[in-house]
């Protein structure tokens, strides 16, 4: 008997234990197992509603509008008839004690049940502009000009399909806003002024940026057009090369050559009149320099004697320092399909430019250079491949202190130019700030939200 | 001895049958949870297989103006980001609703998205994407099944109220809940002309507003017969939502013309005669007029040029070849065929190109009926404009039920 009693005893220990577990062990309702996904459907009406920006003009008027209940009957028709809604408007403030302040609520029930699910919009409004203020580069250590070479008496080369004067004015718009001055000089007269450190506007001329918009050309002055630019010894103007090199040490300027092989001819249309004085592809007013302008540009800039020419008996011609130092699709084929960097495809994002991801790369400066002439690369704009940079910003630094003397930025791009390219080259480099204006602003935002819940509750 | 011998087997009995009773109800309330989990799991993955399908443009991206098929399936237009799919990309869906078509002269199968007489969307089988190719591409083939649906939201009904002197027309807007009331109701009238060789049409444009039944009434006073044929083209727009709907009315329905899909990459539209395709009695030789027309900001209709094939005869019956048009551009419009069969039997019929221009809805997968437990989720979209919802029903198919 006393068996029967202990297992009487522990049925009813198993049927608490059931009873208790069942209490605790409480299953969803049918609606939780398989629900509609509410928030989703509650963002995507909101959306739709927003498709021409009705829905952003509508809760800026005012409450008594009868947009508001053109509004209403949309709603209700987008939504399927099972589902309730609730549609509140916020004001949004930032001056203090409450961020957002209800404006206006519709709905088509008093309550959306025990359990609803919301999504938010933020419109803005439409009489509202957002501005964008970039910081300027130099505001804070001096410099900030930008001179953009538009001279109308050179001729450029490699910018084929376009001219200088219609890439400078390209290059003025995407980058002035970035810059404290920006100065388009207009002949190879103020080239040589500022050449010779007279301001134009009375600008600073120490740490400014020069684009060279002619492509393979660089115009020349005609002081330097006789005598002071021109190796008559070596029938060269790489002479010109390496004043400029000295001349952007000197001022610690960033030099930009924007496609191409840099400093290949010199050119103006005033001093080159010759019936040869022309590229050999028809393009008069220049004269050939060849590699020794680069070679030439580079000893100027780390301050390196002129002069290092040598005959070279199987060409016999004179030949400057390494002579051709460019790569191109014979030294390297992935030169064909170089990429954006990394840094680069973050500045596209950040400055609203976005170049195309893939160039050819047909005059990649080799990386050698950085020990042979003192630089330092600090922004690559293109991927390296194998020893060829195919874009990047050199600095040239003093090895006695390592302080910057001047920069190099060379896109080695095979032609024709992208300026979008060089304007995110120099943004990448100078990294200058971009101040948006707040979304919080008093009265230039709302913020729209939807719950939706389904018709019985839960 | 006996009494506790009793006392035993009357313990264990009682105990056992116990325990066998509390396994079972235990087991019953973990089956239950089990299930419960397995059909949460399920609501959620319609939830996340919808997003994959609308969000994503596919591969290519371009894959529904194109002839290839698809690496990667996707319905978003490429062109935009969010809830916003390519009308030619739902025109590649082979349609699970309508019975396909067989054409004879070019010895194919053509996807129907048919909406009544005179509104064609019949595009090849070789253009169409299958629910097996998508079902692959989305890979969920053999463990889910589903179903896709892209519906208007915004529904025009157009009907006939009177026939001539005047013409009456009731259009009645409707959304998924609720009537469109005050909403402006753009329409474009297009009478067709049998007089010349070939048929020609004539337009008219106007706006009125539906009141608070989501009702509107058209007159035309011009029409003073009643075998004129026409067609109505109604935009309705409300609050950012447009609807399309659409009604003709023909003098000839035995004979007519039909428009085939044949290549959605070069828009080239086969221009096939009724009788090839369905039969019919006293075939006869019909002429036709094609035009393609866009729509514009203004809810007017603006003609693209279709070429010197756009006028032409069709004959039925072997040795007689069926005609092309090629459409010009992949900006979703109307192709509208009038035709004229004798000089007072003729019409009108209208073929989109790209679902939206007259709201077709899709159907694509597998019917969801008689399966045992089916998830749904819904997303609102955009489609060139147009107001649609995505509804996709979701099953499993590994064979596990509600109850065992």
């Amino acid at each position: 008997m006393m068996r029967t009693i202990e297992v009487l005893l522990v049925i009813i220990i198993i049927t608490a234990a059931f009873i208790i577990s069942s209490f605790f062990a409480v299953l969803p309702q049918p609606r939780e197992v398989s629900p509609l996904n509410l928030r989703r459907l509650a963002l995507t009406t909101l959306q739709t509603l927003d498709r021409d920006y009705d829905l952003s003009q509508i809760v800026f008027k005012p409450i008594d509008d009868p947009s508001w209940s053109e509004l209403q009957i949309a709603l209700a028709a987008t939504l399927p008839p099972n589902v309730i809604y609730n549609l509140t408007v916020y004001e949004v403030s930032s001056d203090g004690a409450i961020l957002y302040s209800p404006i206006k609520s519709i709905s088509n029930a008093e309550s959306l049940g025990i359990e609803s699910e919301a999504s938010s919009y933020l419109v803005a409004s439409s009489n509202v502009t957002f501005n964008v203020v970039p910081e300027k580069i130099g505001e804070k250590g001096g410099g900030g000009t930008l001179y953009i070479l538009n001279c109308s008496d050179a001729n450029g080369w490699w910018i084929t399909g376009y001219t200088a004067q219609s890439l400078a004015q390209d290059l003025y718009n995407l980058l002035s806003p970035y810059f404290q001055i920006t100065i388009m000089i207009q002949n190879t007269a103020q080239l040589a002024q500022v050449l010779n450190g007279t301001a134009l506007q009375n600008e600073v001329l120490q740490n400014a940026v020069i684009i060279n918009t002619f492509g393979e050309a660089v115009p020349i002055p005609s002081g330097y057009y006789a005598t002071q630019g021109n190796d008559s010894q070596h029938a060269s103007y790489a002479k010109y090369c390496y004043i400029l090199g000295q001349k952007v040490r000197y001022f610690n300027w960033t030099w930009v050559s924007i496609v191409g092989y840099p400093l290949y001819y010199v050119s103006n249309m005033g001093l080159f009149t010759g019936p040869n004085d022309q590229n050999t592809w028809g393009i008069y007013g220049m004269k050939l320099v060849g590699p020794a302008g680069l070679n030439a540009f580079l000893d100027g800039l780390d301050d390196k004697e002129y002069g290092n020419w040598w005959w070279d008996r199987s060409d016999n011609v004179w030949k400057y320092d390494n002579d051709w130092i460019t790569g191109d699709l014979d030294d390297d084929p992935r030169l064909a399909s170089v990429q954006l960097s990394s840094e680069a495809l973050y500045y596209c994002n950040y400055y609203g430019i976005y170049p195309s991801f893939y160039h050819t790369a047909t005059r990649a400066l080799p990386s050698w250079i950085n020990s042979t002439y003192h630089l330092n690369v600090t922004s690559y704009i293109l991927n390296t491949v194998d020893g060829w940079i195919p874009g990047a910003v050199y600095r040239h630094y003093s090895p006695s202190d390592s302080n910057f003397t001047g920069a190099l930025f060379a896109l080695g791009l095979t032609r024709t130019p992208d300026i979008r390219l060089t304007a995110l080259g120099i943004l990448s480099d100078y990294k200058p700030r971009l101040y948006r204006s707040e979304y919080t602003a008093y009265g230039t935002s709302r913020f729209v939200v939807l719950q939706l819940g389904l018709v019985g509750g839960i | 001895m006996a009494g506790s011998t009793i006392d035993h087997l009357v313990s264990v009995t009682a105990f056992l049958a116990a325990i066998l009773i509390f396994i079972s109800l235990f087991n019953q309330i973990l089956q239950t949870a089990a299930m419960y989990q397995r059909h949460r799991s399920l609501a959620m993955k319609c939830s996340d297989l919808l997003d994959n399908m609308l969000l994503s443009p596919g591969i290519p991206s371009d894959w529904g103006q194109t002839n290839v098929t698809p690496t990667g399936f996707g319905l978003q237009d490429p062109e935009f980001t969010q809830y916003r799919l390519s009308a030619f990309s739902l025109m590649r869906l082979l349609s699970s609703v309508g019975a396909p078509v067989y054409y004879p002269k070019t010895n194919q199968w053509y996807s129907n998205v048919t909406v009544g007489f005179g509104n064609f969307l019949l595009t090849s089988f070789s253009e169409a994407i299958n629910y097996s190719t998508a079902s692959r591409l989305l890979g969920i083939n053999g463990t889910y099944g589903f179903q896709l649906t892209i519906t208007p939201i915004v529904t025009l009904s157009i009907s006939e109220i009177q026939s001539k002197e005047p013409l009456r027309i009731a259009v009645n807007v409707t959304g998924r809940g609720f009537p469109l009331a005050n909403a402006a109701v753009s329409y474009c009238f297009l009478t067709v002309d049998l007089k010349g060789a070939y048929p020609a049409y004539k337009t008219t444009y106007g706006t009125v507003y539906t009141d608070e039944k989501g009702s509107t009434l058209l007159e035309f006073s011009e029409i003073t017969k009643e075998d004129t044929s026409y067609a109505l083209i109604a935009y309705a727009q409300l609050s950012g939502l447009i609807g399309v709907g659409y009604h003709q009315r023909v003098s000839s329905t035995g004979q007519y013309v039909m428009p085939f899909v044949d290549n959605i990459a070069e828009g080239r539209v086969i221009i096939a005669h009724s009788w090839d395709v369905h039969g019919g009695d006293n075939p006869a030789e019909i002429a036709y007029n094609a035009t393609f027309v866009l729509l514009a900001e203004d809810f007017t209709l603006r003609e693209v040029p279709l070429g010197a094939d756009k006028v032409d005869k069709v004959n039925y019956g072997e040795g007689q070849p069926y005609k092309n048009v090629t459409i010009p551009t992949h900006n979703p419009g109307i192709l509208v065929i009038t035709y004229k069969k004798s000089a007072v039997e003729g019409g009108v019929i209208m073929m989109p190109w790209g679902i939206s221009a007259m709201a077709f809805p899709v159907v694509f997968g597998e019917d969801p009926s008689g399966k045992e437990w089916v998830a749904t989720d819904i997303r609102q979209v955009i489609v060139n404009d147009i107001a649609y919802q995505a509804t996709l029903a979701l099953w499993s198919l590994e064979g596990y039920q509600v109850i065992r």
